[in-house]
């Protein structure tokens, strides 16, 4: 691996160490001999999913975001295949990642920064990257949950209510499909970069918006609406601000209510790896039971909405 | 109730699965070795036991997605995953209150 990555690179390497990771892509830390800290990219042995970005197509995704100002890892190079599979690098960003750690003493400016974020990214234009993913919301779910084959009514009630209130009657934008904390490096000062990009696709800019209030990606701290690190009113105030949008904030929490619906079809598929032996894994199996732990939010949120 | 997949016998699939892929290969202890299998032999015995499939769920599900919601839906679906919840993550209904 370290030969292919000294071709594909043209510099030499001095350390390359896989990351702890999915089958389905694999992440290095890579350092050159001439200082640089490079993270790759590549293409896992495992099933790549349907509606993820190929690694060609993220990189390019990231080229654009940094274009658009957002702060995101500085794109290296396409290498095109390292060792039989497709890769990319990029630089090796610091600042933590892991969510639990960010909510015990989250920087105090970082709700409006994932707003200013989220506002760059959904100004980059769409013809840019004309290979995103664009059909219709209500398809793919459906579609999703479907694929499942087991019934899920509480789920079924979560979409039926959401179709009612949701208008989808903005132009759709580019959106970066797993806005969230996890995929955020952040350090003691605020939001470092905006990481994995692979499910970028064309969409309503209120799905990225409302995707962190979701209350699975509060990691504990439920009391803070917005992913465990602040109020929700500042962010879309900012946010609106700097777009010229006006979400009104009933309508982001019916996204909120659909974002429990699709991390919760997302939990049912992802059990589908390993039920259908495509990638046996304990931390998979375990994602069926847990679904029902959105299930119940969802359903929490209709409630105290009446 | 229906319960989710992996059911029960499913998880100890998975469990036995790793048992012997993951931890059985780094055992050198004769003792560890032979009582890891007899974990695993119990743990195969509750994967042979599979529950009947529950079709009242499935016709839920159909009438609503086909757009028949009815008032008493909401109260019956929460009380049925709280039912879900307190076998696979009773903590979380701790967060309610």
């Amino acid at each position: 691996m370290r030969d292919a990555l000294e071709q594909a690179l043209g510099a030499r390497v001095e350390h390359a160490v896989k990351l702890a990771g999915g089958a389905s892509k694999e992440a290095w830390a890579v350092d050159l001999a001439d200082g640089r800290e490079l993270l790759v990219r590549r293409a896992g042995g495992g099933v790549i999913h349907l509606d993820t970005l190929s690694l060609r197509d993220e990189y390019e995704v990231i080229v654009a975001a940094r274009e658009a100002g957002v702060r995101a890892p500085e794109p290296i190079a396409y290498l095109g295949e390292v060792d039989g599979r497709e890769a990319f690098a990029m630089e090796r960003v610091h600042g933590e990642t892991i969510g639990r750690r960010i909510v015990k003493a989250p920087p105090p400016g970082l709700g409006l920064e994932m707003a200013e974020e989220l506002a760059k990214i959904h100004a980059v234009a769409p013809e840019r990257l004309p290979f995103l993913p664009h059909g219709s919301l209500w398809e793919r779910l459906y579609a999703e949950l479907d694929s499942v084959d087991e019934p899920h009514p509480a789920i079924e009630l979560g979409l039926a209510w959401c179709r009612e209130r949701l208008p989808l009657d903005r132009p759709p934008v580019v959106t970066h499909g797993d806005f969230r904390l996890g995929n955020l490096a952040v350090d003691e000062h605020g939001l470092v970069a905006v990481l994995d990009w692979e499910f970028a696709h064309l969409s309503d800019p209120a799905e990225d918006l409302a995707w962190p209030l979701v209350r699975a990606w509060r990691f504990g701290a439920d009391d803070r609406r917005l992913g465990g690190v602040g109020d929700v009113e500042p962010y879309l105030a900012r946010y609106d601000e700097l777009t010229g949008r006006a979400v009104p904030l009933s309508e982001l929490y019916a996204w909120e209510v659909l974002g429990n619906c699709k991390w919760a079809i997302g939990a049912l598929t992802q059990a589908r790896r390993h039920l259908r032996g495509e990638e046996r894994s304990v931390e998979l199996a375990i994602l069926g039971r847990l679904a029902a732990e959105m299930e119940y939010e969802l359903l929490d949120l209709i409630e105290r909405a009446a | 109730m229906e319960l989710d997949r992996p059911v029960a016998s499913e998880l100890a699939g998975a469990v036995r699965e790793f048992l012997e892929a993951e931890i059985l290969p780094t055992l050198d202890d004769h003792r560890l070795r032979f009582r890891t299998l007899v974990a695993m032999n119990a743990l195969s015995i509750v994967e042979r036991e599979t529950p009947p499939p529950d079709e009242r769920t499935w016709e839920t599900a159909r009438r609503i997605r086909a757009g028949d919601v009815r008032p008493g839906d909401l109260a019956a679906l929460k009380s049925e995953i709280a039912a879900k919840l307190r076998i696979a993550s009773p903590r979380t209904l701790d967060r309610y209150s």
